[in-house]
């Protein structure tokens, strides 16, 4: 979708699409000889993160010479889009047809890239097709922190208090109300991780620089130091608000996770192995995941009993769970290619730009 | 009952397949219209509101902007956007009496240097003739509304408004 086509690409471009083309293919077949899924797809989602801001930072120094965004391009709408801010841009549209972020909503030049109709139509396409799938197939930052979390062999910190999993819904409603309030995404302007390996408010006086050390301390924190401790996903747990906007989408997606409990013994390896706390002692005696799944497939790939496994609603937990697998690894699998499949093909470029 | 489910199940499950597999070539185009015909605009804050007027100076035009005001808690005043273009025609140093609301009698009068390096800083002075419009000595771009900046083709100016009519 973002990539130039490819008979206008460079030497580059073109390596790096065929490159990225035999890593997903490859990383597909093994999901299909293994049945195992986690484990490939973490190979994907680590590229994905890695290669996200290379490709992302190479383009804006080529283009303004810094990853700060003057106000300028904020004027002229050029500031790049991406999907975080789409649950603080609803309640202000809806009530005063207002965008209340200094980007384009069709493309203008610049960083605007697609404009913000071309991410929310991206967003709606895979949110429709794997709900909150999207978190572990599309989100291009959520690989940084899985990168980290599978560093260690094992956690250092183990217990973790389970009200902690409210975060990201706390955040979400405190970040909804105050972008309504100001007029402002103000989770953008004060509370993303990203901005550390994106791009930032170019600090033009000390409520700047206090912004940029919040993004620095908070990515340094979550994304960083946490998931080394604790081999969790700490700011898709604990602190994403968009992450809990997408929970909602588990409800509309027909693929969900289920715990065949005729089966489960339970050891509970399925919960310890889940990087976003989404199962609970509770919620696997009922036979389920919580509604924060986002179908990484961790706990289908630990379980010895093959307990935890992908389901269809509507279906009997264990009918066929490796034809609903199939499904939905097809439909993950064409939404990761397109869209992710671009970014790491962008970021590969960038690299193999220096020696082709 | 069950069957029935499971049978909708999977039809869902298939027709979410196809869905996938259609994005790139209808869903997405299809989606990006919807959005960009739901009527939203950028907030004006940012893109500094509709123009209203434009007024012909020497070789160089002046572009008067509607009137913008904060909406809620924006921390930001009300503010009038002038834009100066083209970068090209204006002189080394623009002094300007600006009737912004159309009344005849000007209403500021701006002035500030046009260096040739177009990423050099730029600073303006605004004297206030109207009561409604603030003065600015020396601004840069501190705010959103009080300041001059370069945007492609044009010289940007947002003058505050101390009061409403």
């Amino acid at each position: 979708m973002f990539t130039p086509a490819f008979g206008h690409a460079n030497r580059a471009q073109r390596l790096a699409s065929i490159l990225t083309i035999a890593f997903m293919v490859v990383l597909f077949f093994m999901m299909m000889r293994t049945w195992s899924t986690y484990r490939w797809r973490r190979w994907f989602f680590v590229a994905l993160g890695l290669l996200f801001p290379v490709g992302f930072i190479h383009q804006v120094m080529v283009m303004r010479g810094s990853m700060g965004i003057p106000i300028e391009e904020m004027i002229a709408g050029r500031t790049p889009f991406c999907f975080i801010p789409i649950p603080l841009l609803i309640l202000p549209a809806a009530l005063t047809k207002t965008v209340v972020f200094p980007g384009s909503i069709l493309p203008h030049g610049g960083m605007s890239g697609g404009g913000m109709a071309s991410m929310a139509a991206i967003w709606l396409a895979i949110t429709i097709v794997v709900g909150k799938g999207w978190c572990s197939y599309a989100c291009f930052f959520g690989g940084i922190e899985e990168g980290m979390a599978s560093v260690p062999s094992k956690a250092k910190v183990r217990k973790i208090d389970l009200r902690w999993r409210y975060g990201p819904w706390a955040v979400l409603l405190a970040m909804v109300l105050l972008s309504l309030a100001l007029f402002e995404p103000a989770y953008c302007m004060w509370l993303c991780p990203f901005k550390a390996v994106s791009e930032y408010i170019a600090a033009r006086n000390t409520v700047g620089m206090i912004q940029n050390g919040i993004f620095i301390l908070l990515f340094a924190a979550l994304v960083i130091a946490l998931p080394l401790l604790t081999k969790k996903r700490t700011q898709c747990a604990f602190f994403c608000p968009f992450g809990a906007f997408q929970s909602i989408f588990n409800k509309t997606s027909v693929f969900d996770v289920k715990i065949d409990t005729t089966r489960c013994t339970p050891c509970v390896l399925c919960q310890k192995s889940c990087p976003t706390m989404a199962l609970t002692d509770e919620s696997i005696a009922r036979g389920e995941t919580l509604m924060s799944c986002m179908k990484c497939g961790a706990c289908v790939d630990a379980c010895p009993k093959d307990a935890a496994v992908w389901h269809i609603r509507g279906t009997e937990v264990t009918a066929r769970p490796e034809r609903a697998r199939l499904m939905f690894l097809y439909a993950a699998w064409a939404m990761a290619i397109m869209f992710g499949g671009s970014i790491i093909a962008e970021g590969l470029a960038t690299i193999l730009h220096v020696f082709v | 009952m069950k069957t029935l489910a499971a049978k909708l199940g999977y039809a869902g499950a298939g027709l979410t397949v196809f869905a996938a597999v259609l994005t790139p070539f209808v869903l997405y185009g299809l989606f990006t219209k919807g959005i960009a015909h739901l009527g939203l605009h950028v907030d004006e804050i940012y893109s500094g509101g509709p123009k209203i007027r434009t007024v012909q100076a020497a070789g160089y035009t002046i572009d008067i902007h509607r009137q913008v005001s904060p909406h809620f808690f924006q921390t930001e005043k009300p503010f009038v956007q002038l834009d100066w273009r083209p970068v090209s025609a204006l002189p080394a140093h623009v002094s300007d009496l600006v009737d912004i609301d159309g009344d005849g009698a000007p209403d500021v009068h701006v002035s500030f240097d046009v260096p040739k390096d177009s990423k050099a800083p730029l600073r303006v002075d605004v004297e206030s003739l109207n009561r409604r419009y603030e003065a600015m000595q020396n601004v840069g771009k501190p705010k959103y509304s009080s300041l001059i900046v370069r945007v492609d083709d044009a010289i940007l100016v947002r003058i505050p408004i101390t009061s409403t009519r």
